[in-house]
């Protein structure tokens, strides 16, 4: 039976929707097929179960949209969006994509509006979404216009759910997600509200790149504290975050979020740094104001890299604080958007002292570099053999908090809630 | 290279400057990065900047360093603790413009294009954008007193080892 559209065919289920690609090849989640890292019908699936589905997505902070009219575009998953406040004050989520024939309407990055108005056939939206203005709509000397029945209100700008925390803006493609506390769980809300603790906050700029691996290889780095003491000789020479020192690892009930928790140490050798290749006792710093931390959050823990399904980590390294965004283009590749921030009532010395230890965060990063490079090493590798298995069992096979870094638990709890969404 | 309109640049200046900026690109592609922080004063400004931070007068850097020794520790580290995949950089430096000259010393800008080469792959274009310098006279060098690199992308592929 044709459809209403007059086409022959009716609309067929998409197909990331039904039966999984794939078979996971174990009941854990401590062996990782290879595939998960290249297969483009699981990303398509991601895109949808994931990224579309009930997860809150980072979207930006709220001191990006300072003024009513204020937007700015953003990538969540696949999908283009532009956040923007309205003339009332609140913050909502548009889809970039003009409800006439798609073409996307804003392509400014940030801006101050009145009003959208889509460049191709000038079709025009409020802050809101919603549509207010169709040229020609009535036709032009009586011929002409739109349909008697087409209605302006029938054809908004497609609007996410959002929700704000203490600054941060979260958006949803699905109505159905559970409130932003319940999401995080206690734990996670605890440390998530001990970055974000109510003050204002100021963007001091962004960085950006593209790595050529897979999104997921993201959150498994920083999920990962075993590989930062030996990785990162920058780090472990400064004794800024070493396997030896106070730490744990904790996540919320379904392992989807995690935090690793670290106390400042010392340059000094001792079991573990004799064990780590990469611990230099004799590297000191010319001009020492680059590592110069200061105490600024209550309890012992200098370090808090914090994970939060499905696009977000929240970086807290001494005084370096920052939100990376994960934004995946396709299996094989992924852009990390770093957005760095202070708070308001910040001295002269604590912003400078914030500008200066940015450099070992980004692309340039002193520590963070050696993470985008074991990234591109490790998507290489696994192009290599798709059906082959990664191994994620330092700590064990099982999924719980710990109070060391001697372990992989975290990229098991990831991957234990990545099959449940997935179903795989 | 060439001088704003009502500048008085003598040839013998110009090629002074057109020497530094080329001494400059060759220590970098010829891969002696100790060398590099003797092109600054000692109390140098360098910035690495995507033009989106610099435009909105962000502060925050690829690389930010506020002194010649902060120049040295970051070759420390890139050849003592960083890991990353062989790789070379070419810098590509043109349009070389003396501006203004003041008190502070000489202002200038330049293009710059870096190409990179990895193992195995073809060459590409890795970043472009501008040089805005301050350049000053120590014990008869030549040197940055402030380097700014804006580059134009917002995006950089992968990672940034080597200085622009």
């Amino acid at each position: 039976m044709p459809s209403a559209d007059g086409s022959p065919f009716a609309p067929s289920e998409t197909r990331a929707g039904t039966a999984p690609v794939r078979q996971w090849p174990d009941a854990g989640s401590s062996r990782i097929p290879n595939w998960v890292y290249t297969d483009p019908e699981l990303f398509a699936r991601e895109q949808q179960r994931i990224f579309a589905g009930e997860s809150w997505l980072y979207v930006c902070l709220e001191a990006e949209l300072a003024q009513p009219g204020a937007f700015k575009r953003a990538r969540l998953g696949a999908k283009e969006v532009v956040a923007v406040r309205d003339a009332a004050g609140a913050i909502g989520v548009l889809v970039n994509r003009c409800a006439h024939r798609s073409a996307q309407f804003c392509s400014a990055a940030r801006g101050l509006v009145q009003e959208f108005v889509c460049p191709y056939h000038q079709w025009t939206y409020d802050l809101g979404g919603k549509l207010i203005g169709v040229p020609f709509r009535r036709g032009f000397r009586g011929q002409g216009g739109m349909p008697e029945d087409f209605h302006l209100g029938e054809h908004g700008l497609e609007s996410l759910a959002v929700t704000c925390r203490h600054g941060v803006v979260f958006a949803s493609f699905s109505n159905a997600t559970e409130p932003f506390a319940d999401y995080l769980g206690g734990t996670m809300l605890g440390y998530f509200d001990r970055v974000f603790d109510g003050r204002e906050l100021v963007v001091l700029g962004y960085l950006r790149q593209r790595i050529p691996s897979n999104w997921k290889l993201m959150f498994e780095n920083i999920k990962d504290p075993y590989h930062a003491s030996l990785l990162h000789v920058f780090l472990v020479t400064f004794g800024l975050f070493r396997l030896d020192q106070q730490s744990s690892i904790e996540m919320d009930p379904t392992g989807r979020h995690a935090v690793l928790v670290s106390s400042k140490g010392e340059q000094r050798e001792n079991d573990a740094t004799r064990q780590m290749r990469a611990f230099k006792s004799n590297f000191a710093l010319n001009d020492p104001r680059l590592l110069d931390p200061v105490r600024e959050f209550p309890g012992a823990a200098t370090v808090v890299m914090q994970t939060l399904w499905p696009n977000l980590i929240v970086q807290q390294q001494s005084n370096t604080l920052a939100t990376r965004q994960i934004v995946p283009i396709d299996a094989g590749r992924f852009d990390l958007a770093w957005t760095f921030f202070g708070y308001a009532d910040d001295t002269p010395e604590m912003r400078q002292r914030r500008l200066r230890q940015a450099n070992l965060m980004g692309p340039a990063g002193l520590v963070s570099l050696d993470d985008s490079e074991a990234m591109l090493l490790s998507q290489a590798g696994i192009g290599g053999d798709e059906e082959a298995l990664c191994v994620a069992e330092m700590g064990g096979r099982a999924v719980r908090d710990e109070p060391h870094m001697v372990t992989e638990t975290a990229i098991r709890g990831f991957y234990r809630y990545y099959r449940r969404v997935m179903e795989l | 290279m060439i001088a704003a309109p009502g500048l008085d640049a003598s040839p013998a200046l110009r090629m002074r400057l057109a020497d530094l900026y080329c001494a400059y690109a060759d220590a970098l592609d010829e891969g002696e990065l100790e060398r590099w922080p003797e092109f600054f004063t000692a109390n140098c400004l360098y910035r690495v900047v995507p033009r989106e931070n610099f435009e909105q007068g962000m502060p925050i850097a690829l690389i930010y360093c506020e002194s010649r020794g902060m120049l040295i520790d970051r070759v420390t580290a890139i050849r003592e603790t960083a890991l990353y995949v062989p790789r070379m950089l070419r810098h590509l430096v043109s349009n070389i413009r003396l501006r203004g000259v003041d008190a502070d010393g000489m202002r200038l800008t330049a293009s710059f294009a870096l190409l990179q080469t990895m193992v195995d792959r073809p060459s590409e274009l890795f970043l472009c954008g501008q040089y805005r310098d301050r350049v000053v006279e120590e014990g008869g060098q030549l040197c940055f007193a402030e380097r700014i690199c804006v580059y134009d992308s917002t995006i950089v592929p992968t990672s940034l080892v080597f200085p622009v």
